[in-house]
């Protein structure tokens, strides 16, 4: 079932493109990278959804409602955890999740459930009473996150997540974001932790005022021009570059001591005629890999290509 | 409704808590209704005794009887005008900062991601400043007309308050004046970038009053039952309208992104 869809959507503040015909379709409960460089419209687009700011042109539809005319409705059954973790510094971690939750439509009982759920989940629960003021800013983050969840949203906006959060912190609200694909929950995801979003996401969106690319993890892998394998000798990897030169689609050969990298066209074909031929001519082979390129080296080839057009 | 009523009741409690909003209200109230009315009333006698006071109440009212009764009627003309202040500088002091500080605070964001209404969100931010201008005119000018009486009744032998003029300006021009002057604080807060600038603003915004109130010292008029009633026919004409504005000029859009965020 598809939760968001959005249909050329551009959005201009004056002179200046922020977002330029964009379309992308998200199904429930996926988790839905989205990525790109600063300034490349990651925040723009989490407004446009959220309803904070209309969009130029183009359609958005949430839960089969159109955004324009359902903004009360989308902003109810969607959690915003914003860029920057505003929070009211002279009340406690408690009173602001109290007051935000209020606006929502929730009976008392859950909502007070939820607060106590929460703060005990993000390890808060101890200093609730404390004004959020004195609070680390790991702290107003994990507070953050937790109003955006606080009236169980059908959909998560998230932009940068784990920002400001200690590894340990980080790790587990990593942890509860991919729990939330159980719950159904459909969750954006805004990050320039491309780690995170490559363990996260079902699928990323590349963008850069335009989308470059929507594909899942392995499919982008399987485009990738630079497909890599990593051999290990028995002795000198040096011993067999010129075996490796041979016409097998290699396009670089980097070695040292008995480990060579290769970057291969077409491995699928290539490899096995590569190991073939080591074995062949009595190459000792005590490992030999096709390394997949990480979402970061995708992610920067994509935006160097987009640079260079 | 109830979520205006919301942000009213949490807002109120930090305008309860920030003594830099009671303070100056508790100066004004002891000057203007206590100080300067006790001053008046009680030091009567000595200011007629004064030849230059005699000429003027005679050029104003001519030959009267009694110069007393004459010059403290005079006198709650004027401080009638002084009942104008409160609920002109409470929303002042409220009001500018009320958006303006969630935009400092980041807290506009989340909170506008939320299912309130704009409207919701205007009217509790100006119950915010007009609930107190209104609780505190009316305690304004109990304490006013107790202070009044006592001095009158002490002089004279009479309470002269409170009267229907009294009675018009502390319940239904004050209030009206309130609520526009909110409306208007609002309106700045919303296009202010910074909090300096929509407290200096909303300081000049209360200017009119000052202004009706030097005129009204100069002698250049003296507000009766008429002009009270024209001027709340007026205001009250102007408050849908500066309701609207607010609305119209709390652009989500321009506020999110026109408000550069704190690091």
């Amino acid at each position: 079932m598809l939760m968001i869809t959005v249909e050329n959507l551009t959005k201009k503040f004056g002179n200046i493109t922020a977002v330029e015909n964009i379309s992308f379709n998200i199904n429930e409960s996926e988790i839905f990278g989205f990525l790109g460089p600063n300034g490349a419209g990651k925040t723009t687009t989490i407004r446009m959804l959220s309803t904070l700011i209309p969009p130029t042109s183009g359609k958005i539809t949430i839960d089969n409602r159109d955004n324009r005319s359902n903004g009360e409705y989308i902003r109810s059954i969607t959690g915003l955890l914003t860029e920057s973790p505003g929070m009211y510094e002279k009340i406690s971690g408690y009173d602001n999740l109290e007051y935000y939750s209020s606006f929502y439509n929730i009976p008392d009982s859950t909502r007070k459930n939820n607060i106590e759920k929460y703060l005990k989940m993000f390890d808060l629960w101890d200093r609730k009473d404390d004004l959020a003021g004195t609070y680390s800013k790991g702290m107003k983050q994990k507070l953050a996150l937790s109003r955006a969840l606080i009236h169980e949203p059908k959909i998560l906006l998230l932009d940068e997540p784990t920002a400001g959060l200690d590894p340990e912190s980080a790790h587990m609200v990593r942890i509860f974001i991919e729990g939330l694909k159980k719950e159904k929950t459909t969750v954006f995801l805004c990050t320039h932790n491309l780690e995170e979003a490559s363990n996260l996401s079902d699928r990323v969106c590349i963008i850069k005022k335009k989308i470059i690319r929507i594909a899942t993890l392995s499919e982008l892998q399987n485009d990738d021009k630079n497909k890599r394998a990593e051999i290990i000798f028995t002795d000198d990897a040096d011993r067999y570059v010129k075996l490796l030169e041979e016409p097998f689609g290699v396009k670089t050969i980097h070695t040292e001591k008995n480990r060579a990298a290769v970057v291969i066209e077409k491995p699928e074909t290539s490899n096995p005629l590569i190991i073939k031929k080591l074995i062949d001519s009595g190459a000792g082979i005590i490992y030999f890999n096709e390394v997949k390129a990480t979402l970061e080296e995708i992610y920067l080839d994509l935006i160097k290509d987009e640079k260079t057009k | 409704m109830k979520k205006a009523g919301i942000i009213f009741k949490k807002e109120i409690k930090e305008v309860i808590r920030n003594k830099n909003i009671w303070l100056p209200i508790l100066i004004i109230t002891a000057i203007f209704s206590i100080a300067i009315p006790l001053f008046i009333i009680l030091g009567s006698s000595s200011l007629l005794s004064d030849e230059d006071t005699i000429n003027f109440i005679n050029k104003m009212f001519g030959q009267v009887d009694d110069p007393i009764r004459v010059l403290i009627g005079f006198a709650l003309k004027q401080l009638l005008i002084f009942l104008l202040i409160i609920p002109a500088m409470v929303p002042s002091l409220i009001a500018p900062s009320s958006i303006i500080m969630e935009k400092e605070n980041n807290t506009l964001e989340p909170l506008l991601a939320t299912p309130i209404k704009t409207s919701e969100l205007l009217l509790g931010k100006s119950l915010t400043a007009w609930v107190p201008a209104f609780i505190i005119s009316t305690i304004n000018f109990i304490i006013l007309t107790v202070v009044v009486d006592i001095a009158a009744f002490i002089k004279l032998g009479y309470a002269p308050l409170p009267n229907i003029e009294w009675v018009i300006v502390a319940f239904l021009l004050s209030p009206i004046l309130s609520f526009i002057l909110t409306m208007a604080s609002i309106i700045v807060s919303s296009r202010s970038t910074d909090i300096r600038a929509a407290q200096g603003i909303g300081a000049v915004i209360i200017f009119p009053i000052y202004l009706i109130i030097g005129l009204q010292l100069a002698g250049l008029f003296l507000l009766n039952i008429t002009y009270l009633l024209i001027g709340c026919v007026i205001l009250l004409a102007v408050c849908p309208l500066v309701l609207k504005l607010a609305v119209k000029i709390f652009d989500r859009e321009n506020i999110l992104t026109r408000w550069k965020m704190k690091a």
